[in-house]
């Protein structure tokens, strides 16, 4: 294997995955992707994996999701079957109140292009006959999903592979220095050379800023779920909180818990995510769970994803966000186009590190 | 094995599939799952565990000592939604969705 690189990126998850891909469709030759462990070892291989837009707050922040939500159909073109689908998705409420919140959602949402409907208890269980009849209602998008992460991540590296990206996966990074304008990177295997790096650590993304004297406010917020064995399909929408798969096994859970990296799963909050599943599902009481998992989430210190250059360092990215199974297409499409071009097709100075300066 | 002796029963993987994967780098039980879906049905992984490290160990040349075993998880045997379910609707680490949706003045930010 070389050990010069026009462009190294730190991290294979969804995140590194996606800008390694994209990068490679404009330039075949010297990319390498590092990863500590192989990836999906980590929160990319734990996850509902939902495309999920709507009830994203700030209305901004679900603009920028729906332009990723958007990309999935061709991005599926390109690299391949990764079992996306665009369900739409139903998040219910059991409570009156929430009905005026949810109409709020839907008038500033309107503004911006995202449709979203408020329904009616009658019509949530027409389009969804599962739901608990207790539900009062449910907000509604058309353009939310889901996909199958490991077929995601599996499809990102083989395309990326074929247009001659290079992987390194066991070997993690213990130490990066800035020499003359490049940048050394050492490894548990060996040192690289490179022109660009991009940080895209995930959850260990403080760690790895560390190493360059960079704060990098990452943590870490763990999410327990459940899952069924294979039923009938019957589940038509991806529900905020469960889904079904292509297999027909449904996946269950929407748990956020401050346990570092702590990835046991726990019986109070599995008890509580089987409470949520019959609440809103009731004839999932007799379906069998085959296994609980955990995965860590990526959570920047305001919610919101850390993209673009590094301020005061030269050909420095960083790419660090939670719901990066949403965001990957966008990610890695104007991290290319901020690294080969200069500029992104879609404004992400909102999104800079020097925000937290 | 041969090529197409099948590994993992649940999920039908064979011996082929196997290699794939590992040709791709994968080292442990829980890469090939990911990559395969191999140890992911009702049985999670209980009869194909040690045929995976044998492949492992024959693709690879690790030592068997050397191959992580696979996380196992609870419930071990499959067990229903309601053995687990309190009927509480209280919630306090399980979250609602709409409860995140932030309002300032009355209006979504």
């Amino acid at each position: 294997m070389e050990s010069s690189y026009e462009t190294v990126v730190i991290g294979g998850g969804v995140v590194g995955n996606s800008i390694a891909y994209h990068l490679s469709e404009r330039y075949q030759e010297g990319i390498l992707v590092l990863d500590k462990k192989y990836p999906m070892t980590g929160t990319s291989g734990s996850t509902q994996a939902w495309v999920w837009v709507h009830n994203k707050t700030p209305s901004w922040y679900a603009e920028f999701s729906m332009y990723s939500a958007e990309l999935y159909p061709y991005l599926s073109k390109k690299i391949g079957d990764v079992e996306y689908k665009r369900t739409g998705g139903l998040s219910p409420f059991f409570a009156e109140k929430d009905r005026e919140k949810a109409k709020q959602l839907a008038d500033s949402y309107r503004k911006i292009g995202i449709k979203i409907k408020v329904l009616s208890r009658e019509e949530v269980l027409e389009k969804e006959p599962s739901i608990n009849p207790n539900v009062a209602g449910a907000t509604y998008s058309s353009i939310d999903g889901n996909v199958n992460p490991f077929r995601l991540i599996d499809m990102y590296m083989r395309a990326a592979k074929k247009n001659g990206v290079q992987y390194s996966t066991y070997n993690k990074v213990t130490s990066i220095e800035k020499q003359n304008g490049t940048f050394m990177v050492t490894s548990d295997k060996k040192t690289y050379v490179c022109k660009n790096l991009i940080l895209a650590g995930g959850t260990w993304s403080r760690e790895l800023g560390n190493l360059l004297g960079i704060d990098i406010p990452v943590n870490q917020l763990r999410g327990q779920i459940i899952v069924t064995e294979p039923l009938k399909p019957f589940l038509n929408y991806t529900i905020s909180g469960l889904r079904q798969a292509i297999n027909g096994e449904v996946l269950i859970g929407y748990s956020m818990e401050k346990a570092g990296f702590d990835r046991s799963t726990t019986l109070d909050v599995i008890q509580e995510t089987a409470n949520m599943a019959v609440h809103y599902v009731p004839s999932l009481r007799k379906a069998k769970i085959v296994r609980a998992f955990s995965g860590i989430r990526a959570m920047p210190e305001d919610g919101f994803p850390i993209l673009g250059k590094v301020p005061g360092h030269e050909n420095l990215y960083v790419a660090a966000t939670h719901s990066g199974v949403t965001l990957s297409p966008l990610i890695g499409t104007l991290l290319t186009e901020l690294i080969l071009d200069g500029e992104t097709s879609v404004p992400i100075d909102r999104y800079s590190l020097s925000r937290f300066a | 094995m041969d090529k197409t002796t099948i590994i993992c029963r649940c999920e039908e993987i064979n011996c082929e599939e196997i290699e794939e994967a590992i040709g791709h780098d994968a080292r442990t039980f829980d890469d090939i799952k990911r990559l395969t879906r191999c140890g992911m049905g009702p049985c999670q992984a209980k009869i194909c565990i040690s045929l995976v490290a044998d492949v492992i160990h024959e693709q690879t040349g690790s030592h068997l000592h050397e191959i992580p075993l696979p996380r196992m998880r609870m419930p071990i045997s499959p067990i229903k939604l309601e053995t687990l379910a309190t009927n509480s609707t209280t919630f306090s680490s399980v979250k609602s969705v709409m409860d995140e949706v932030e309002l300032e003045e009355g209006k979504v930010r």
